[in-house]
């Protein structure tokens, strides 16, 4: 039996030290479905992102991939099965070279097999990397260096994706244009669980959306459903500011 | 104005002891960009290869094969590297104040050892045989086969290390580790088996030093200390970091001290050194190749 769910996330409880970030969320991405996770700074969508890709240990609830449970797996075990986190403002390997962080990024056994037609794929999507193979990554631009992080998730043969925060800090053009390219990834049929500030952003990619306030989940929102751009900024901050 | 001669036996003289230090060094500085620590554990693993080496060689009427006892010592110090990494440094992994407790561990080790090699192998004065005997000419002078050997697989060595960081899967994971261990994790690297393949190839290159220098010097179980310190300043001065400044380092300060030795002599020759080191730490801070951050 294949499962119509990627990813379930049910009831968890996680935070850093002794206090908890997240007080029970729980979300649903379906295979090929494109979910959006929206909400203001320091609210735990990072924090929500590293339960489920064992950075941190959720001290209560599940996560399922794929059908299994994977609730305080190490990021290894995690990336072996293909769920693949992109993590927000990655500044990657200083001194490695764009090429070599690719060719690296095929780490694991499953991806290993498939390094050249990933290769292939990540430099046909991002052309750009393809011009700066043998800078360090040190070095690159802000948008370069997105590329290459979402390069460096798609060298690890991913069944899912997590982006977090693909375009903090980048021009509208630079958004567009991401924007493309995260589309082209989701067509090949990888779900995607994408964390967003810029609500025009998410609105354009995703099929669903989920509000996250306080760590919390405190809405969910349907493409059909037609929730604008200021009906959401007077959700979060009051009629003032809409 | 020095004799064309007395000019040879120097830059060979400095060449084995910069071969030497750059061995040493690059181990040394190949666990501080991984791991973040200080190994002080390092010297005696120099002294222990070589004790290791020559108990298969020459002990106990086991004659065998030089090739084979230098095999054994490397997969003895690879085995131990392994293990004094999960004892002393994996427990204390992430805590603030690592670098410092790493370094009570790490004498610890040292010290351990050092008098576990005095208990075991005692206080007669062992020599290893030479890995090539007799005597070459190089640059009109005649030195030991044994030397021109050092200066000759020091750099294969140092290559080959080279090469497995730069091209293969492991080499490039444990860079990455090094320079990135949050983003390494979510490529699924595994940090913990980088720091243990850290460690041993660290153990390893520090035991074929012993191994290389125990036919030129008596074994003694402090033989690794005062390369040891070498090493370490090696690292500091080579700009803490890349493997290539380590190295370029590890070079021109066995020039330097060969140069000090014939002219100020044996007994000044490491004050001298510490004198010219300190001067040109005041100017360039940041270490001979190091880079200055804005
Ligand atoms: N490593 C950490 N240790 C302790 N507290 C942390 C850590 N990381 C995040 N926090 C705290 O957890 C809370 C949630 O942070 P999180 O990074 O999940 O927010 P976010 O929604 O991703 O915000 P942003 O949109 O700014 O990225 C914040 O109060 C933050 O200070
Ligand atoms: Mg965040």
């Amino acid at each position: 039996m294949t499962p119509d769910l990627a990813l379930e996330v049910s009831g968890v409880r996680a935070g850093y030290d002794s206090y908890d970030v997240l007080m029970g969320v729980s979300l649903k991405v379906g295979i090929n479905e494109r979910v959006g996770l929206f909400g203001p700074n320091g609210h735990g969508k990072t924090t929500l992102l590293n339960a489920i890709s064992g950075v941190i240990k959720p001290r209560v609830g599940n996560v399922r991939f794929m059908g299994d449970e994977i609730a305080g797996k190490s990021p290894q075990a995690v990336v072996d099965r293909g769920l693949i986190h992109v993590p927000q403002a990655n500044l990657l390997f200083p001194q490695m070279e764009v090429m070599e962080t690719l060719e690296l990024a095929a780490f694991c056994k499953r991806a290993k097999p498939e390094k050249s037609a990933n290769l292939d794929k990540v430099l046909q999507l991002f052309p750009r990397l393809k011009e700066r193979r043998r800078q360090q990554c040190k070095t690159l631009s802000g948008g370069e260096r997105q590329m290459l992080s979402i390069g460096v998730g798609l060298m690890c043969a991913p069944k899912m994706l997590m982006l977090d925060e693909p375009t903090l800090g980048l021009s509208p053009k630079l958004k567009d244009e991401l924007a493309v390219a995260i589309g082209e990834i989701s067509q090949t049929g990888i779900p995607l669980l994408l964390v967003e500030q810029d609500i025009s952003f998410v609105l354009s990619l995703a099929d669903r959306m989920y509000l996250v306030d306080h760590g919390e989940i405190t809405r969910e929102v349907s493409k059909g459903q037609d929730v604008d751009h200021e009906q959401i900024m007077q959700m979060y901050f009051g009629e003032e500011h809409a | 104005m020095m004799s064309l001669d007395a000019f040879s036996a120097l830059l060979v003289s400095g060449l084995v002891l910069g071969s030497i230090y750059a061995m040493m060094a690059s181990g040394l500085s190949l666990v501080w960009t991984t791991l973040g620590i200080f190994n002080f554990a390092h010297g005696v693993f120099m002294a222990l290869g070589a004790y290791v080496a020559w108990t298969v060689s020459d002990a106990a009427g086991l004659n065998l094969w030089l090739g084979f006892a230098i095999a054994m010592s490397v997969a003895f110090m690879a085995g131990l590297g392994i293990l004094i990494e999960r004892t002393v440094v994996r427990p204390f992994y992430g805590q603030r104040d690592m670098l410092l407790i790493t370094v009570m561990t790490t004498l610890a080790v040292m010290m351990f050892l050092e008098k576990g090699i005095q208990m075991l192998w005692g206080p007669r004065l062992k020599q290893l045989r030479p890995i090539v005997e007799g005597k070459v000419s190089l640059l009109g002078i005649t030195i030991s086969a044994q030397e021109a050997f050092i200066i000759v697989i020091a750099p294969l060595v140092l290559a080959a290390l080279w090469a497995f960081l730069r091209w293969t899967s492991t080499g490039r994971g444990i860079r990455a580790v090094g320079q990135n261990p949050d983003a390494a994790k979510l490529i699924g690297i595994n940090a913990s088996a980088m720091f243990a393949v850290t460690f041993a190839l660290s153990a390893v290159l520090a035991g074929f030093t012993g191994i290389l220098l125990g036919s030129l010097r008596l074994l003694t179980p402090g033989l690794g200390a005062e390369p040891l310190i070498k090493a370490f300043i090696i690292v500091i001065f080579g700009g803490m970091g890349s493997l290539a400044g380590t190295i370029g380092a590890a070079y021109i300060i066995g020039l330097v001290e060969a140069f000090l030795i014939t002219t100020v002599g044996f007994y000044w020759a490491p004050s001298a050194l510490f004198i010219i080191l300190i001067a040109v730490l005041l100017v360039r801070p940041e270490g001979l190749f190091g880079r200055r951050v804005a």
